[in-house]
């Protein structure tokens, strides 16, 4: 047995357009000897947006993955910040509100078997890394330094009490010292915690590509040559749309965007070419 | 053998070990303990906190007095007839035992002997709707024990009228609701004090502290009409009564700190000895019990350790254009509010030092430390200072979102400008009111009372607006504090539909709360962002629901929501199409959106055949192409069933 199980909530852009993000997280999974015992059946967490039609759905869905975890006796690790924020939300509001419990918990156990106790937590693979597994121990898997300012972005929906295990939710830490274990220098920017607006990405364009090219512009002129995200939805705003942020904003936003899953697993000897390539787009390609 | 009376005082944890201990005696019950009736010589069943009826002669005081040493909260009372009370020794006489800030070897305060022998009860009522008052006679409560005072806080409701009769020392703290309205947990005193049972209260002192809000017409008036009230029972005010607008903490502290010395002077036998005041202030004052730190009286000495700490400060001189952060390595100590760091740092330091000083809570004075947004006058140093490898460091910037005129001094008018705009003024409706002593006046239901004053429980609205990480980049959106102050609004039934319609209309217009792109920057900002961020998503979901969940905004939320009830997880490609339609997504196309998400790999290194593969193959959603259908996650059913049970429209 892996030295350290979780339930394993990759979250949908993981199983969508982020399939890289999985291809990561299996390989450093393998090489930190973590187990990621998945979640059968478990939903989409609703990303902050279901909540807008109906909360009390989405909390539903949620007491649902978390009654799952418990089940197993596992707390529930995520690659993506959106999910780590949002069900920690929800995983709160569940446990302060008794009334709520008691109704979601007569709809799950009718329709699942299931209750929620709370008794799971909910963690993120940047929280469990730095709390759990240990940055000792991972220095000393590093194979490939990542030998460059690297930016980390952490996000906004990550950074609420609650929801960043012990790390500062104002002035974060834990991805600055990942960095330095891996090889890289920690690029500190006033961005990293700043929303790049992906839940308001399709319905107020302009507002959120001008929010994305912020950040990155931000991330540039304290000199990263790459960012890592926590997470992959903000990844779409910040690699995908990029260059069209660039054009609305008038910003500079030429910048490699990875996700954290892909830097600890490159640097700990994971996918060599990726690193090569993204070493070649860093170091000879430049701006 | 004196006799012996127990009662368990407020702060039971219902542990059940006097229970157990002595069980002729003492009954744990859900919240409290009860002393039983057959233990006591008036036969009821119940605290004995305010009869404190005498034990029956055959109850073990022994076993009595393990039970209360027991006692890991301390709160079994023993007492004698003669009135010494200790959760100490039963066996002992206590006649002796006076408070500590009498003892006779305070020579330098005889005034202060004169006052505390005897009865030293104290009442404290608080007539409360959103629990304000109800707060601060609590720590009126805690804190009366300083003067030698024995208090019982209640609440309104909790007294009938005549039991004001033969009380010598009366304190209140009442709140004023809407249009001059009683709190509803003081309407029915306040209606039979005004009725035919007055008592006359001629052996009485007292004083009022009026909380209210001083946008309203009638200002406090339920403080001022128990003021004259008790007055005209013939009770004698021993202190002025004080009138508190929203921001009620400093006034507040200030009637404390008068009104319990002042009443304190009362002595036992209902004298109020008013030479005695100073000597009582001077003995609280180096008195052992402190005053704890958060109080309503923490103003003075809460010393903390001083910190050597480097403070980094924002500077900005719009003549030079010039910006950039000063740093200074300084040894302060730990209490001082940021404010005060502020102050010293530009009477030592730097005249030129630009902020906005003022009081603690003045809205205006607000600025970004560390990552956090604050009122500096509010938060100590060593609260915020963080501390890494024994270093200590302060990051002082201007509230962003804003335009910096100089240093840490923004110009709040973006804000102004919205809420001006927004006519965010009350315009009152004709509804429902009570025919009452005074006149007709106006009611509300007290949950909504109480949802709307934690609605508008925002200590800074020019905070709030810098809250939003969107409001920098789309100067058109009102903000999250224009948005929140009148969605509470909309909810406050004495608006009136006119009023309603005007403000809805900002709300829900397009640089209302759609134009707000994540509200998750601003629930991250402590209470004041929880409180708003809900607001925003209550305002969100009824705007969606107003519009039908059309529009980009609508069909954004409702086909998010829908897709996952399809597949169990979120389909990307649908939603886009949904949202964006044909010509969004084609423009997306044009734009260099799809074709990059295609070959996105490039930009970091993957081989580029894996995302062209997508380009022939979707539904196999290699590479950074989303699938077109998703396959549908294990017992999807399930998922199917909660929706059914929490939204039939979808």
């Amino acid at each position: 047995m892996a030295r350290h199980r979780y339930a394993y909530f990759p979250g949908c852009v993981t199983l969508g357009s982020a399939r890289e993000v999985q291809d990561a997280m299996d390989g450093l999974a393998r090489i930190l000897d973590i187990e990621l015992v998945p979640l059968k059946g478990a939903s989409c967490c609703g990303a902050g947006v279901m909540k807008q039609a109906n909360w009390e759905l989405q909390i539903a869905l949620n007491a649902r993955t978390f009654a799952q975890a418990e089940a197993q006796g596992l707390d529930v690790l995520t690659p993506c910040a959106s999910c780590q924020g949002n069900m920690s939300e929800d995983f709160m509001r569940l446990t302060d509100d008794e009334a709520l419990r008691e109704r979601v918990n007569e709809q799950l156990e009718a329709i699942s078997g299931i209750r929620f106790e709370g008794t799971m937590k909910m963690r993120h693979l940047l929280h469990v890394l730095v709390d759990d597994i240990g940055l000792d121990v991972v220095a000393t898997k590093v194979k490939n330094p990542i030998d460059f300012p690297v930016a980390g972005y952490y996000g906004a929906p990550m950074q609420q009490e609650g929801a960043c295990g012990d790390d500062d939710v104002y002035d974060p830490q834990y991805f600055e010292q990942l960095i330095e274990v891996l090889g890289g220098a920690a690029v500190n920017y006033d961005g990293r915690t700043q929303s790049v607006g992906f839940p308001g990405l399709l319905a107020e364009e302009g507002s959120a590509l001008r929010m994305t090219a912020a950040v990155i512009s931000d991330a540039k002129s304290e000199g990263a040559m790459v960012m890592a995200s926590a997470c992959p939805l903000s990844h779409i705003n910040l690699d995908t749309y990029q260059v069209k942020a660039g054009r609305v904003s008038g910003e500079d936003t030429d910048l490699p965007v990875i996700h954290l899953p892909e830097l600890v697993a490159w640097a700990l000897g994971h996918d060599k070419s990726r690193l090569a390539y993204l070493k070649t787009r860093v170091l000879v390609m430049g701006d | 053998m004196a006799s012996v009376s127990v009662w368990i005082d407020e702060g039971c944890i219902v542990c059940d070990a006097c229970e157990e201990t002595y069980p002729e005696v003492f009954h744990v019950t859900e919240d409290t303990c009860f002393i039983k009736a057959a233990s006591r010589t008036d036969g009821n069943f119940d605290t004995n906190q305010f009869s404190k009826s005498v034990v029956k002669d055959d109850i073990d005081l022994e076993i009595l007095q393990e039970a209360a040493d027991g006692c890991p909260v301390d709160v079994i009372i023993i007492e004698t007839m003669d009135g010494g009370a200790s959760e100490g020794d039963a066996s002992e006489a206590p006649a002796e035992v006076e408070p500590e800030v009498v003892a006779p070897a305070a020579a330098e305060v005889p005034a202060a002997e004169v006052s505390m022998g005897g009865d030293r009860s104290l009442l404290v009522l608080f007539g409360s709707q959103s629990g304000n008052s109800e707060d601060l006679c609590a720590k009126i409560g805690k804190s009366a024990s300083t003067y030698g005072l024995e208090a019982t806080v209640k609440g309104m409701d909790e007294i009938q009228i005549g039991d004001l009769a033969g009380q010598m020392r009366v304190l209140i703290v009442c709140s004023t609701w809407g249009e001059g309205d009683m709190p509803d947990n003081a309407e029915d005193l306040w209606v039979a004090a005004n009725g035919d049972g007055a008592p006359n209260l001629a052996g009485t002192h007292f004083s009022i502290c009026a909380l209210g809000d001083t946008s309203y017409e009638f200002y406090c008036q339920c403080g001022i009409d128990w003021d004259v009230w008790f007055e005209k029972q013939g009770a004698n005010r021993v202190v002025a009564r004080v009138d508190c607008d929203v921001d009620y903490d400093e006034m507040a502290n200030g009637w404390v700190s008068e009104a319990l010395p002042h009443i304190a002077a009362v002595d036992g036998d209902g004298v109020y000895q008013e030479d005695a005041v100073e000597a009582l202030k001077a003995k609280a004052a180096g008195g052992k019990t402190a005053v704890a730190a958060g109080s309503a009286f923490d103003i003075p000495a809460v010393e903390r350790a001083e910190l050597q700490v480097n403070i980094r400060v924002f500077r900005y001189d719009a003549v030079s254009g010039e910006s950039g952060h000063d740093v200074w390595a300084c040894a302060i100590p730990g209490h001082l509010s940021v404010t005060e760091v502020l102050r010293l740092l530009k009477a030592t330091e730097d005249g030129s030092l630009t902020f906005r000083d003022g009081s603690p809570d003045d809205a205006t004075t607000g600025l970004l430390v560390n990552g956090r947004l604050i009122l500096p006058g509010r938060v100590a140093l060593a609260d915020i200072a963080t501390t890494r490898n024994g270093e200590s460091s302060l990051r002082i910037d201007p509230l962003p979102g804003y335009d910096v005129i100089r240093d840490l001094v923004v110009d709040h008018s973006d804000y102004q400008t919205h809420l001006s705009a927004s006519k965010p003024w009350m315009r009152g409706a004709t509804r429902g009111a009570s025919q009452l002593e005074q006149g007709v006046m106006g009611t509300m239901e007290a949950p909504l009372a109480a949802t709307l004053h934690i609605a508008g429980d925002i200590a800074s609205y020019q905070l709030l607006h810098s809250a939003s990480d969107t409001t920098p980049h789309n100067r058109s959106y009102v903000g999250p504090a224009v948005v929140a102050r009148l969605w509470a609004r909309c909810n406050d039934s004495r608006l009136s539909a006119a009023g309603r319609a005007s403000h809805l209309e900002v709300v829900q217009g397009p640089n209302g709360i759609k134009a707000e792109a994540d509200m998750s920057s601003i629930h991250r900002q402590g209470r004041m962002g929880a409180i708003a961020a809900l607001s925003l998503l209550e305002a969100k979901t009824a705007t969606l629901e107003a519009d039908g969940f059309t529009g980009r905004h609508g069909k954004h939320v409702w086909w998010f929501t829908e897709t996952v009830k399809f597949s169990g997880q979120l389909n990307e490609t649908t939603l886009a199409g949904a949202t964006l339609g044909p010509f969004g997504m084609a423009k997306n196309a044009l734009t260099g959106i799809l074709p990059r998400m295609a070959l996105g790999f490039t930009r970091n290194g993957a081989p580029m055949m894996r995302d062209l593969q997508a380009l022939f193959m979707p539904p196999g959603s290699v590479g950074k192409m989303p699938k077109i259908i998703n396959s549908k996650v294990d017992e999807h059913h399930e998922i199917v069933a909660l929706y059914n049970a929490f939204d039939r429209r979808f």
